[in-house]
């Protein structure tokens, strides 16, 4: 998770240009190695194991090395061990950064040091912590200080990134949240939620980046534009707003209800109320991702 | 294998071609499709199919109007409700109007067989 953070860290400090980020970015999504890879290679869990846990995880929020545990294909000890042998993503940045002579050891020694302490980060290897960090990077970080029940949304884009992560990949990175009355479109998926919370959510990107987006998504290999891309696009949505409504079902007794994903291209998106922009970049293109907030009852 | 027929209603299309691909895995390949509730009813209603898989959250009309009006039809229609995450209340509604069983959003192959089987068995 930290890479997205630390790749934002050090745009906005100077250090790196966005193009250099995304270039980054394509190094770094062939370079990671996912717990699931190493659990396979240390030969503690099958193939299909894994899959069962990428299955489970499109139903409960939870942390891949959490449900390997619960569904008994990993010990704790096995999970601490393999979490060992990852590099966190934002040190393994940090040595592409090196390997391509943007900046030196002593710089990464003193940048990691700068951003630890302003994130206050100390042991990254601890499940606890690092939710705990993403809370925190994401109230200092992003949200506009006008944001209405910031709790809320804190907690749909933290599950954002964490679905982002499981579903799509970890080569990206995110720029500030943006507040605009409307939003210009390229091809647009936005979904109504509806509650005592109610919500527009929406996917935004180009026709190009729309179909790699949807061959990570569903793990085939698209080459045009067509509508399987999409009811991708349609179904990342779907899945992340039913987890959304899941977790607010248990952590707030709040009940709501998705109507279907709709799509709209090259308009303004326009909903009436107050709408947040966050560019998320993706090593293979900018994905736009729109919230607007439609109602909150006390 | 007998020539029986499977409705499958999703407004994804996606989701359509993930089913049927997954049903034809069980040896069965007649299938009709419908994009929404209407269609579903419509479909039924015209072909009688053996067995219906049923999205929830459709355009026109949901999965839980679908069901309605295909049970008040038929009241011996098979019909499987296939779910999202998220979708607990209408779920419920729709086991309520007679859905027999149901799957949840992304399936296994497996889920499919179980449901395959003993919906054709000893047939």
């Amino acid at each position: 998770m930290h890479t997205q953070f630390f790749g934002n860290f050090l745009l906005n400090k100077g250090v790196i240009t966005p193009e250099q980020l995304i270039d980054i970015l394509k190094i770094q999504s062939t370079a990671h190695k996912k717990l699931g890879t190493l659990a396979i290679h240390a030969g503690y869990m099958s193939a299909s194991e894994v899959e069962d846990v990428f299955i489970t995880q499109t139903h409960y929020d939870k942390l891949f090395g959490e449900l390997a545990v619960e569904l008994g294909y990993l010990t704790e000890d096995q999970v601490t061990e393999l979490l060992a042998l990852q590099l966190p993503n934002y040190m393994l940045l940090g040595q592409i950064l090196i390997d391509q002579n943007i900046i030196n050891h002593t710089d990464l020694e003193n940048l990691i040091t700068e951003y630890q302490s302003v994130y206050e980060i100390y042991d990254l290897e601890l499940i606890e912590e690092q939710k705990h960090m993403v809370d925190k990077l994401l109230a200092d970080f992003y949200l506009p200080e006008d944001l209405p029940h910031a709790e809320y949304i804190l907690s749909y884009l933290t599950l954002l990134f964490n679905d982002l992560v499981r579903f799509i990949g970890e080569d990206f990175s995110t720029l500030n949240i943006m507040a605009l009355p409307e939003v210009p479109t390229n091809f647009c998926i936005y979904q109504e939620v509806e509650g005592s919370f109610s919500f527009i959510s929406a996917l935004d990107m180009e026709r190009e980046t729309a179909i790699t987006f949807a061959s990570r998504y569903i793990k085939e290999e698209l080459n045009e534009f067509d509508e399987y891309v999409t009811a991708s696009m349609e179904d990342f949505l779907n899945l992340h707003n039913g987890l959304y409504s899941v977790n607010m079902s248990n952590d707030h007794s709040m009940e709501l209800h998705l109507q279907p994903p709709m799509e709209q291209e090259g308009d303004l998106l326009s909903t009436g109320c107050p709408s947040y922009l966050l560019p998320i970049i993706f090593s293979f293109g900018t994905v736009n991702f729109i919230f607007s907030v439609e109602k909150i009852e006390e | 294998m007998e020539n029986v027929k499977i409705l499958i209603c999703d407004d994804s299309i996606l989701a359509r071609k993930q089913l049927k691909d997954a049903i034809k895995k069980c040896g069965y390949d007649n299938f009709l499709e419908a994009s929404n509730g209407q269609e579903a009813i419509d479909t039924y209603k015209e072909h009688k199919p053996e067995l219906v898989f049923v999205d929830i959250v459709m355009p026109i009309k949901d999965g839980v109007e679908a069901i309605h009006e295909i049970r008040e039809f038929d009241p011996t229609a098979h019909v499987i409700v296939v779910s999202s995450v998220g979708t607990q209340t209408q779920l419920k509604n729709a086991i309520m109007e007679g859905a027999r069983d149901f799957i949840q959003k992304p399936f296994s192959i497996s889920a499919i067989n179980d449901i395959i089987r003993a919906r054709f068995e000893g047939r």
